[in-house]
């Protein structure tokens, strides 16, 4: 039964592929149409999250189709005995394998989009965990923080990710919507550079005012699009330099009092050190 | 006649009074010297990303700003020599400030490296030397707690430097960022300003001479003037002895020095590296970002409290006279708890030895320069430290890459540490024996010169030296090596101390 229901959801996503990718197609149904669990072992990723007492969760970056093994495995030392199993996506339950006797796992192939998201297992014993693993596109690395940059000097965005993807787009906001850089700025405002190919820089020079905002890196995988927010901060030279001003006047502030006292009690000292050694000489 | 007693007398730095002024001055400037390259750490992803440039590439900066910083360590003896302190250190903050200011419109990773690292490195070394060398200037019987808290000022301005450039980083960007510090850096130069020139050698120049100068001039009583006599005589000297004036190269026959340059050479192979390794390695380990932060505060911490304890320490009445042994030990005792890191099991384990790791580091820190004064006196400590820095410079700038490729190759930290531990351990074993021959060696050489002055003279006012030294026990030793050379010759004070 449960061969069936898989090979059921593999024809399925074989039409749905064939329906899009039909350059792929004759190869991909030769290969689907064979029950899972024996090609498979080479080509399927195994994911597993271990659970004891409470709800886990677990991040999978998938850049392009694949095949994965989702396992949910309860540890020997955890109170849950004999529990009931069901993994859902969304509403939808999904038949499971009982890989050994305190593990349940899944197959998942991941074809398009349509199958990223978020799989669950429920062990449901005196009371209830779950494991969700969130099968998803590759996330991107940038800066949270703003970037902070000056008139006139240049700005760099670093966009990374761990896989490589198709194509690298950057966007820029302009009121609500977004809208592909090179389309807005002229070709000598910026400069997108790719130094390595999970790497993407986009630098704009001759910054103004008018340059700040939100900007957009987006990756293509096959699977789907990630996006990548960076906010750009365009400082006029002034705002670093007032507490500059304010620290050098400090300085020199401290410095003359310093010398001024200095000054003020060598003569002092000077007068009573004369009477000292007048005082000596007798 | 109150003149020879008054000469043969320890002539006495201030031990206080306008001296913890001068303490405040040196944890200043020496607090920016050493924590500075640390805080800019903070800065080198955005710049990396800035330029384009590789880790490595950036890495250098700090490379640089660290070797020129110890590198122009003679210069800035020669400086002080010549100079005295404060004009020296006035000009090193001076030397920061523009360093970092006009880093601040950099274009180019090169020209950072000439801004950071060459102008910014010189003038923390114009900054580091002069503020150690006026302690000694200032301070006898209280030294090692003068040191002590002095150089308390380099974990204290590093706790205070990494959230504020942080903040820095965050409202100003890179580039508004190092404006800042360049102001920032400036500070130093009200730390120099502090720095009020005193000859450890002018009172006994004083009533020697001045007594003649009144004979000769009556009410006329210039206080620099007997001064100025004596350095004109000196502008007749041969080339060898000049250059001997500025930078003491005779110090190579000192035996306590040579003691201490190669000991400390040693030393400095395996005394950073752990620093830099410890948060990747509690990374390495499974702990998380904060938490390895964490650790570096807690050593940093305990550094803060275990140097101005060291101090105290050190200057007690049964540490003074053997101090040698004690930072032998404080060495040995860093080596032990890198030896025993990878024991360390866990969180907790790491805290434990991250406490340590602190305390041993305080207690060697504070230490450091305070063991140099004692053997070769505060007259030639100027040149001394001159030239132990740059003999340091080289081991201190191989420790971190040699440690970094021992985790290379075996992928493990734990060779890391074991080769820290037993360089440190070999370092402070080498100096403890090594002090024990020189103790043993001084004592033979006081007796003979017992033996040889059978002036009565001198060996009263020795005696009264010794009465005055008693009071904090300094029974034997190096200690009295400074007194001699101040009642040997009036020369040879000139060479330590020629500020005017």
């Amino acid at each position: 039964m449960t061969t069936q229901d898989s090979s059921q959801t593999q024809v399925n996503s074989v039409t749905k592929m064939q329906a899009g990718h039909e350059s792929s197609g004759p190869d991909v149904v030769v290969q689907e149409l064979k029950p899972a669990s024996k090609e498979s072992s080479h080509n399927v990723s195994e994911h597993e999250i271990v659970l004891i007492g409470a709800s886990l969760e677990k991040n999978i970056s998938l850049p392009s189709p694949t095949k994965v093994e989702l396992i949910c495995k309860l540890d020997e030392n955890s109170n849950l005995k004999n529990p009931q199993v069901t993994w859902k996506k969304g509403s939808e339950t999904i038949s499971h394998t009982s890989k050994t006797q305190n593990s349940w796992a899944i197959q998942v192939t991941v074809s398009d989009s349509s199958q990223l998201g978020s799989y669950t297992c429920i062990l449901k014993a005196d009371k209830e965990i779950t494991a969700t693993f969130h099968l998803q596109v590759p996330k991107l690395e940038g800066k949270e923080k703003p970037i902070i940059t000056y008139q006139g000097d240049r700005a760099v965005m670093v966009c990374k990710t761990e896989y490589e993807p198709k194509a690298w787009t950057w966007y820029m906001t302009n009121g609500t919507e977004l809208a592909p850089i090179d389309k807005i700025l002229h070709t000598d405002k910026f400069q997108i550079k790719r130094p390595s190919a999970n790497v993407n820089r986009l630098e704009i020079f001759k910054l103004t005012k008018e340059d700040r905002g939100v900007y957009w890196c987006e990756a293509s995988f096959e699977l789907g699009n990630s996006l990548m927010r960076f906010e750009l901060k365009v400082l006029s030279i002034a705002a670093p330099l007032k507490p500059f001003i304010a620290i050098v006047a400090e300085v020199a502030i401290l410095v003359t009092t310093i010398v001024l006292y200095e000054v003020y009690s060598k003569k002092r000292g000077k007068g009573g050190k004369k009477e000292f050694d007048q005082i000596e000489q007798l | 006649m109150p003149a020879p007693a008054e000469a043969g007398r320890a002539p006495g730095p201030p031990d206080g009074g306008w001296g913890w002024v001068v303490v405040f001055g040196a944890f200043v400037s020496i607090g920016f010297a050493y924590a500075f390259p640390k805080g800019l750490a903070i800065f080198f992803k955005e710049i990396q990303d800035f330029f384009g440039t590789s880790y490595s590439e950036i890495a250098w900066v700090s490379s640089i700003m660290l070797a020129t910083t110890y590198g122009a360590g003679p210069i800035s003896s020669i400086l002080v020599n010549r100079y005295g302190s404060r004009p020296v250190v006035m000009f090193g903050g001076l030397l920061c400030g523009v360093g970092m200011i006009s880093a601040a419109f950099c274009t180019s990773i090169l020209q950072l490296y000439i801004c950071v690292g060459f102008i910014t490195g010189f003038g923390l070394a114009l900054n580091l030397q002069p503020s150690v060398i006026i302690i000694g200037k200032y301070f006898l019987k209280r030294r090692p707690i003068a040191n002590g808290l002095a150089m308390a000022g380099s974990p204290v301005m590093l706790c205070t430097l990494a959230p504020l450039n942080q903040f820095l980083f965050d409202n100003f960007g890179w580039r508004g960022s190092f404006l800042i510090l360049g102001a920032i850096l400036l500070n130093c130069c009200v730390a120099g300003a502090l720095f009020r020139p005193i000859g450890a050698g002018t009172a006994p120049v004083k009533t020697q001479v001045s007594k003649e100068e009144k004979d000769a001039l009556k009410e006329k009583v210039i206080e620099d003037g007997p001064m100025e006599k004596k350095l004109e005589e000196e502008e007749g000297k041969d080339c060898f002895e000049k250059v001997n004036q500025y930078l003491d190269f005779s110090l190579f026959k000192h035996r306590g020095f040579l003691i201490y340059l190669i000991g400390n050479v040693l030393m400095f192979l395996g005394f950073f590296a752990p620093i830099v390794f410890l948060a990747p390695y509690a990374k390495h380990t499974g702990i998380d970002e904060y938490s390895a932060a964490f650790l570096l505060s807690i050593l940093a911490i305990v550094d803060m409290v275990a140097r101005p304890a060291t101090g105290i320490v050190a200057n007690s009445r049964w540490v003074r006279p053997r101090i040698q042994y004690f930072f032998s030990f404080a060495i040995a005792f860093n080596g032990a708890c890198h030896l025993l890191c990878p024991l360390a099991s866990g969180y907790t384990g790491l805290i434990v030895y991250s406490s340590f790791f602190g305390l041993a580091f305080g207690m060697v820190c504070a230490m450091l320069f305070e063991t140099l004064m004692d053997l070769v006196g505060a007259a030639r400590f100027t040149s001394a430290v001159g030239l132990v820095t740059i003999a340091e410079c080289c081991t201190i700038l191989l420790g971190p890459p040699i440690g970094g490729i021992l985790i290379d190759t075996f992928g493990d930290y734990k060779y890391m540490f074991i080769k820290c531990g037993a360089v440190m351990v070999l370092a402070g074993t080498f100096l403890f024996i090594m002090n024990y021959y020189n103790y043993r060696m001084l004592a033979k050489e006081e007796k003979k010169r017992k033996i040889k002055e059978e002036d009565p003279k001198s060996v009263r006012t020795e005696n009264e030296g010794k009465i005055n030294w008693n009071k904090d026990s300094i029974q034997d030793g190096p200690e009295l090596e400074p007194l001699r050379e101040k009642r040997e010759g009036v020369k040879k004070e000139m060479n330590g101390t020629n500020e005017v």
